[in-house]
């Protein structure tokens, strides 16, 4: 059951990574990002690391993707 | 032009890339692997039981491996040094952020409980989940709401440039007081007795030097984003 749960979570991040990859608008790329980063956090809390899910839940979805934004707004603003 | 004609391999490599990945999880979860190798991380679990930490992973990454957590600070100070010099942070800027009286409400309201959740995990290190890098970056953004929410917020850069010196200075100088006591950086010279061991006065310098993590984090975490945040007019 675990294994199933496991399994089609890790699917799940792959098609959300290709979606993300594929994207042709930047800023839907980017959330896109941070469901792949909300995926591998269950995949950490259930592999028993909690410590790696509160870090990945904090800076990969949450900070890194804020500072991809503001980049973004930052390069539409050059543009 | 030449993105059409890169696209096909990009994806080819991608897919090759994920298929491999799904046949490695698909081996992990179809052999079990055994459970009688012994491994790193049980040398680790058995050396843990004498520092009286509850945490086996806080004492990996403050005492085992110590130095490498000075050199990991290294790294953010350079990034966020690189940010300014790229932003130019001696330009005439203002922060313009566009916020509602919405987001002013629901920032003022949720910006303690974030701030407190931030202090707590960096506190409980020790204890729980969590450290100084997640705590401090927990700050940071309860900052970064401040930032986009409030026009007239202004970080002050003395206040956090004091901080951070200050906790990048005395993360050195505990290191090198246990090389005086202990003639080991970073040696553990306040009592750490196996007995308190869960308690939040537990495990000799481990908690503080998260705790000074976790302050140098957070205070370059937010000059990040406000750098990031505010808009200079060009010169």
């Amino acid at each position: 059951m675990i294994g199933f749960l496991i399994l089609s979570v890790f699917i799940g991040i792959v098609i959300i990574a290709f979606a993300s990859v594929t994207q042709k608008k930047l800023s839907d790329a980017i959330i896109l990002f941070m469901g792949v980063g909300l995926g591998s956090v269950v995949l950490f809390f259930i592999f028993k690391a909690p410590d790696v899910a509160l870090t990945e839940a904090v800076i990969g979805s949450g900070i890194s993707s804020l500072i991809f934004l503001m980049a973004l707004k930052h390069l539409k603003e050059k543009a | 032009m030449s993105l059409k004609r890169d696209l096909p391999t990009s994806t080819m490599s991608g897919f090759a890339l994920s298929a491999s990945l799904v046949l490695t999880i698909l081996n992990i979860l179809l052999h079990n692997i055994p459970n009688n190798i012994q491994t790193v991380g049980d040398e680790l679990l058995k050396l843990n039981q004498t520092e009286g930490v509850a945490n086996a992973v806080t004492t990996v990454v403050v005492y085992f491996r110590g130095f490498d957590t000075l050199g990991e600070i290294a790294v953010l100070f350079i990034a966020s040094l690189g940010i300014g010099l790229m932003l130019d942070a001696n330009k005439r800027c203002d922060i313009k952020a566009k916020s509602n009286f919405m987001l002013q409400t629901a920032s003022k309201l949720l910006f303690p409980i974030i701030m407190l959740f931030g202090i707590y995990v960096m506190v409980y290190g020790h204890l729980s989940p969590g450290g100084g890098f997640q705590g401090g970056v927990i700050v940071a953004s309860g900052v970064l709401l401040l930032l986009i929410s409030f026009n007239e917020f202004e970080l002050s850069h003395k206040v956090v440039s004091m901080l951070e010196m200050f906790a990048g200075a005395s993360y050195v100088i505990i290191g090198l007081i246990g090389l005086l006591v202990l003639d080991k950086f970073l040696g553990n010279f306040l009592p750490n007795d196996v007995a308190n061991m869960g308690m939040l006065l537990s495990g000799g310098i481990i908690p503080i030097i998260y705790i000074i993590v976790g302050v140098k984090v957070g205070s370059e975490m937010s000059v990040i984003s406000e750098n990031l945040i505010k808009r200079c007019e060009d010169v």
